[in-house]
């Protein structure tokens, strides 16, 4: 069945509130619902000035909307759409439709589908259209009611759009009865959603030992992070481990064994890892480190700029190395056999390492 | 400098002034300036002493170490018998900006209990320790009686003193315990002043 779902209307202007979670599409390629809903019931008061269209269209939501009825009442429509084509079976032929209001609903707006048919149809399946216009209104186009979902519904039972069902994890009426896709992917973003404020919640009270505070208590946003260093597990606040790492050492300090290393247990760390939130196991560090480098090769590294410059870091560099043709580079080591018998690695020479030293006389 | 975190420490250190013996102060209304005691460890020539040191923090503390000497004399090899200057690797290079003032202050409170001859800041001292043990134990203890005790009898007595000198008893008294008790240090502030 297509999953077919109508673009959000305040996704078009620009301005909808509900990003990710919205029961609308946000994907410019679904069809807009633009049609009236004031002119559905009878009056407009924008009249010929109103930005929808006044047509009579029997699939919109809002159109079910004038009959009342209880939440599974999208299966109204049903007899509408497989009207046409009367006899030819219907997707939907197991669900039972309410008599009471659907014999006088379809005579009025059968005759008014194909427009609609007209609007919907670009991006079906082909084996939609190859049910052609028999292609009934399937529950899963409905969109389910965003009251319910965000909490609570003021119409109740009375209310004309499906109500979801309830979500386990956040406790709301958002998973999509017909959108076994949606609701897995709501299900999953749900759990991940929840471990990570559990995560949040039991960093809360981690202490950052350089400036003594909280580091999810600071006053700005960008300071609320922990810098976790990569072989020991004392936390600190990003801010502090990193003013520590890079202060001068103008004091005498050695700037590999002081300032690289820890400073409670002073072991010795390469990088610092961002992260909002604190660990509490082995595995879950690795996530976060693992998260972290994956985000950073995928940015471009400024120093090796596609090619034209060298990075300092070379194959140790966390960002990529590609060309502009998207190649990524190669590296092939040179290994060195030192007369002591040890083997070391030959760095690069470049060109302009001998012309930014030449001096033209 | 991170004020709040200097705020915290002082706090921190003043709550449990019974149990470790470590007091910190202000010098002045700003934060920068600060006086730290500890007491002399027990078993050691220094026992029953109370040892100030003058504390500096500078901009960049707490990612540098504090400046810090005694004030009160100490007849110790890393301790300067002149100056104060303490010679200990965390207030120098093995400083980390997760030590505290406290935590210092028990450092240095430890290098009173354990000397390193080898290493010396006083050389005279640091002589004495290695080849006249005996002697080094009497006249760090000499020294502690003298500098390091506030006995109610001595401080009168120093207070007479100097107020005989000509001095104002409360000049007197502050000139004193700036001092660390030292007559002749405060003597030299007054006439100074």
């Amino acid at each position: 069945m297509s999953k077919q779902r109508t673009l959000c209307k305040f996704f078009v202007h620009g301005a909808c509130l509900k990003g990710d979670h919205c029961e609308f599409s946000h994907d410019w390629k679904d069809p807009q619902n633009n049609v009236c809903t004031f002119y559905q019931k009878g009056i407009c008061a924008y009249g010929s000035r109103c930005r929808y269209e006044h047509v009579k269209a029997s699939r919109t939501p809002s159109s079910s909307s004038s009959s009342s009825a209880n939440p599974p009442e999208f299966l109204l429509s049903e007899p509408i759409l497989s009207a046409p084509s009367s006899g030819a079976p219907s997707v939907l032929e197991g669900h039972v439709p309410s008599t009471t209001a659907d014999l006088s609903f379809s005579s009025r707006s059968s005759a008014n589908e194909p427009a609609w048919g007209k609007i919907v149809g670009l991006d079906v399946e082909s084996q939609d259209i190859s049910i052609g216009q028999k292609r009934s209104l399937n529950p899963a186009d409905q969109p389910i009611c965003s009251f319910a979902a965000a909490g609570h519904c003021p119409r109740g039972e009375m209310c004309p759009h499906i109500h979801g069902d309830l979500c386990p994890t956040c406790g709301k009426h958002c998973l999509h009865p017909f959108r076994p896709q949606e609701r897995e992917d709501h299900y999953q973003s749900c759990v991940r959603r929840q471990n990570h404020l559990e995560a949040l919640k039991c960093s809360q009270e981690i202490e950052c030992s350089v400036c003594l505070e909280r580091v999810l208590s600071k006053p700005t946003a960008a300071e609320r992070k922990f810098g976790i260093l990569s072989e020991c597990d004392h936390p600190f606040c990003i801010g502090c481990i990193r003013n520590w790492r890079s202060s001068s050492p103008a004091s005498g300090m050695d700037m590999n064994s002081a300032l690289r290393s820890c400073p409670i247990c002073r072991k010795l760390s390469y990088f610092v890892i961002p992260s909002v939130i604190w660990y509490s196991s082995k595995e879950e560090k690795q996530e976060i480190v693992e998260s972290y480098k994956t985000k950073l090769r995928s940015i471009d590294c400024k120093h090796f700029d596609f090619g034209n410059g060298s990075c300092p870091f070379g194959t140790s560099c966390f960002y990529k190395h590609a060309y502009r043709d998207g190649r990524l580079e190669e590296v092939t080591l040179r290994h060195l056999g030192a007369e002591d018998g040890q083997t070391v690695i030959a760095k690069n020479i470049r060109l302009s390492d001998f012309l930014s030293n030449l001096q033209i006389r | 400098m991170d004020l709040s975190r200097v705020h915290k420490e002082l706090r921190e250190c003043n709550k449990d002034v019974e149990v470790s013996g470590i007091h910190i102060a202000l010098k002045s209304d700003s934060l920068t300036h600060l006086v730290g005691t500890i007491p002399g460890p027990l078993g050691t020539p220094y026992e029953g002493g109370t040892f100030k040191i003058d504390i500096i923090l500078t901009d960049g503390y707490p990612f540098e170490p504090p400046k810090m000497k005694f004030v009160t004399k100490v007849w110790h090899p890393n301790i300067s018998s002149q100056s104060g200057a303490i010679c200990l690797d965390i207030l120098k290079d093995q400083w980390s900006p997760a030590l505290t003032l406290k935590t210092a202050l028990l450092s240095i409170q430890a290098l009173l209990s354990a000397p390193e001859p080898g290493d010396p800041q006083d050389a005279v001292v640091a002589q004495q320790y290695l080849k006249e043990y005996p002697t080094f134990v009497s006249t760090a203890r000499y020294w502690t009686e003298a500098f390091a005790k506030e006995s109610s009898l001595g401080v009168a007595e120093k207070v007479q003193r100097l107020v005989e000198m000509g001095f104002p008893e409360d000049l007197v008294r502050s000139a004193l315990e700036a001092a660390g008790g030292d007559e002749n240090l405060a003597l030299e502030k007054l006439c100074t002043a």
